[in-house]
């Protein structure tokens, strides 16, 4: 079987959680397949800045063909591209422009998908909001097999969207949620799709007095794992983790494991590590007492099931429908929409042991039933059967009388 | 507050409508956080409406009296505003005075207005630290409600910790193990995958 990964960037040090979550699919499925992963020579997401060289190299046993990005992002263009297609009375010109300039501007990258796709017998493309995914995709329509990670922030309400996701033949969607809410804007029902998600790069073990005594960590601690940003909500849980300090007198620290791209606040409460690696993230989980996780917009926590793997309890933004929705399914994790459910919640899960050690064998069940490697590859190999099925030329004829696709043609 | 936690695990929105309604109930009669945060922000004019009362009102009374206020002596309905003319005019009204005091009495009412224009001074004044007043013990009682709040959620945090003390303590002494906690057999026990 030959596999295509199409993503917007792609490396080792590529920090990004759909193009992470597109490298632990391809090495997963590289083990039995013949995979080729094809996209820019950019590492940065600001800029799509040509960094990587162009051409041909292997990564962790994945073959990489890279392609040059044409022109840099403006971000001021791109800026005043994004406030028009936000604004109602814009056409769908005005999109496509808006997706040039949101990049990376590849016209190579999509004219070799579209040159090659007799190479591939199935092309996975990642995050549907990028230009190379969208005329990628675009090129080969039923043949693709699309991950979108989308999150609710607007833009897939875009015009040009809704009949692109009728064109796949099958998405890998991340959460319920997820679905529904691409459904509701495409109508795109008749297209195959299963709720897959992602499984991690499992440590061996994880140690949590190690981590204790790398940092000089003592005492109970609530963890933050990401990057340290407004757009995640970490200054709406910088104000309410300290509201709750004082009106409770609760002893709790807040760790921080990630880069912080937001002042701070300096308080002996909170105590922020900078980026950890891989390891230092397990045994920071196995030493915390709860996760949290502020974000307002997800389209698929990664640590939060990493959390649950590590039997760890989260407390999430409740304003994120996919986190509230993982939350109930898993029966793992608390949720707050204000102070004081945030207040409620965390001095019962700090309160009451029990219900952390319930939330988090939960949360374990429902890793393993939905988001181990074996069952994220078996969805993945039934999607990819999907795709292949749908253009072996026997299947041709009932293809092309398809009700999305006529929707999509239309 | 308690839950009963099952062997086949916990029910989340359950333990979401516990908190809901805990909150409800501590909130009775309250004003939200949005309603005290904005009464400490605006203070005077979050309490009074602003159209209705002006915070800066008193200032503007004391620099420009005349403006808001009228004086009344017992001059002052003999007056004329025409400069010369007018004062040629206030000399005739002076002399037909006691003429038209044949008519009516004009004293009863010069006196009323007088008195008048002192009593809305003195009520301006008067309602202008009534408000002040009333503003500042609002605040008080928000604040003293908040107090209590939090000493009540910390003496019922108090009472958990308690609990959970003594249950530790008769694990101590009872002879069965409990079973794998949060960092029992560790994450890294059964990987996955």
């Amino acid at each position: 079987m030959r596999l295509a990964f199409v993503v917007q960037r792609y490396g080792l040090d590529v920090s990004g959680g759909a193009e992470y979550h597109c490298r632990l699919v391809a090495e997963r499925l590289a083990r039995r397949a013949q995979v080729e992963v094809l996209t820019t020579c950019a590492s940065d997401y600001i800029t799509w800045a040509n960094v990587y060289p162009e051409g041909a190299e292997t990564l962790n046993g994945v073959r990489v063909r890279r392609f040059p990005v044409e022109r840099p992002r403006d971000p001021y263009r791109f800026r005043d591209w994004s406030r028009q297609v936000m604004r109602p009375g814009h056409d769908e010109a005005d999109e496509l422009r808006w997706l040039e300039e949101e990049g990376p501007f590849s016209p190579a990258l999509v004219r070799h998908v579209a040159a090659r796709r007799a190479d591939h017998d199935v092309f996975v493309f990642f995050s549907y909001r990028y230009y190379t995914t969208y005329h990628g995709l675009r090129a080969l329509d039923r043949r693709a097999l699309l991950v979108p990670t989308a999150e609710d922030d607007g833009i897939h309400r875009l015009a040009i969207f809704a009949p692109f996701f009728r064109l796949p033949g099958a998405i890998a969607y991340n959460s319920v949620e997820e679905r529904e809410m691409i459904r509701a804007v495409s109508g795109n029902e008749a297209v195959p799709g299963e709720v897959v998600g992602v499984g991690s790069a499992l440590p061996e073990a994880a140690d949590p007095a190690r981590f204790r005594r790398r940092n000089g960590l003592d005492g109970r601690f609530v963890l933050y794992v990401g990057r340290i940003d407004r757009n995640k909500g970490c200054d709406q849980l910088f104000e309410h983790f300290l509201r709750y300090r004082r009106d409770t007198g609760s002893p709790l620290r807040l760790v921080l494991a990630g880069q912080p791209v937001l002042p701070v606040p300096d308080d002996p409460a909170i105590v922020p590590l900078g980026f950890v690696p891989d390891q230092d993230k397990w045994d920071a989980l196995a030493a915390a007492d709860v996760l949290v996780m502020p974000s307002f917009f997800e389209s698929l926590s990664m640590v939060t099931l990493e959390a649950w793997w590590a039997e760890r309890p989260v407390l999430a933004n409740g304003k994120c429908e996919v986190l509230r929705g993982q939350c109930r399914r898993a029966n793992a994790g608390l949720y707050y929409s204000t102070y004081d459910e945030f207040r409620e919640a965390l001095a019962l899960l700090e309160s009451d042991e029990a219900l952390r050690r319930a939330l988090g064998a939960s949360g374990r069940r429902y890793f393993e039933a939905h988001y181990a490697w074996d069952v994220i590859e078996r969805k993945y190999d039934d999607l990819i059967a999907v795709v292949r099925s749908a253009n072996e030329p026997a299947s041709r004829p009932d293809r092309a009388r398809d009700p999305s696709r006529d929707r999509a043609a239309g | 507050m308690t839950f009963e936690i099952r062997a086949e695990g916990v029910d989340v929105e359950e333990i979401m409508r516990s908190i809901r309604k805990r909150i409800e109930e501590k909130k009775q009669g309250l004003y939200t956080d949005e309603e005290v945060r904005e009464i400490a922000e605006h203070r005077l004019d979050a309490v009074l409406d602003a159209h209705e009362f002006n915070s800066d009102f008193i200032s503007d009374f004391r620099a420009e009296p005349a403006r808001w206020n009228f004086g009344f002596e017992p001059e002052t309905i003999y007056r004329s505003s025409r400069g010369a003319v007018g004062r040629a005019l206030r000399a005739v009204r002076g002399l037909l005075s006691p003429v038209q005091k044949l008519f009516w009495n004009p004293n009863p009412m010069i006196s009323a207005l007088s008195r008048q224009s002192d009593l809305n001074s003195y009520f301006v004044h008067l309602l202008h630290n009534l408000a002040v007043e009333i503003t500042r013990l609002n605040l008080e009682v928000q604040d003293l409600k908040n107090r209590n709040l939090q000493l009540q959620g910390r003496l019922e945090m108090q009472a958990r910790r308690e609990k959970t003390l003594e249950s530790m303590v008769v694990y101590r002494e009872g002879a069965a193990p409990p079973g794998p906690g949060p960092g029992g057999s560790g994450p890294g026990g059964s990987a996955a995958g």
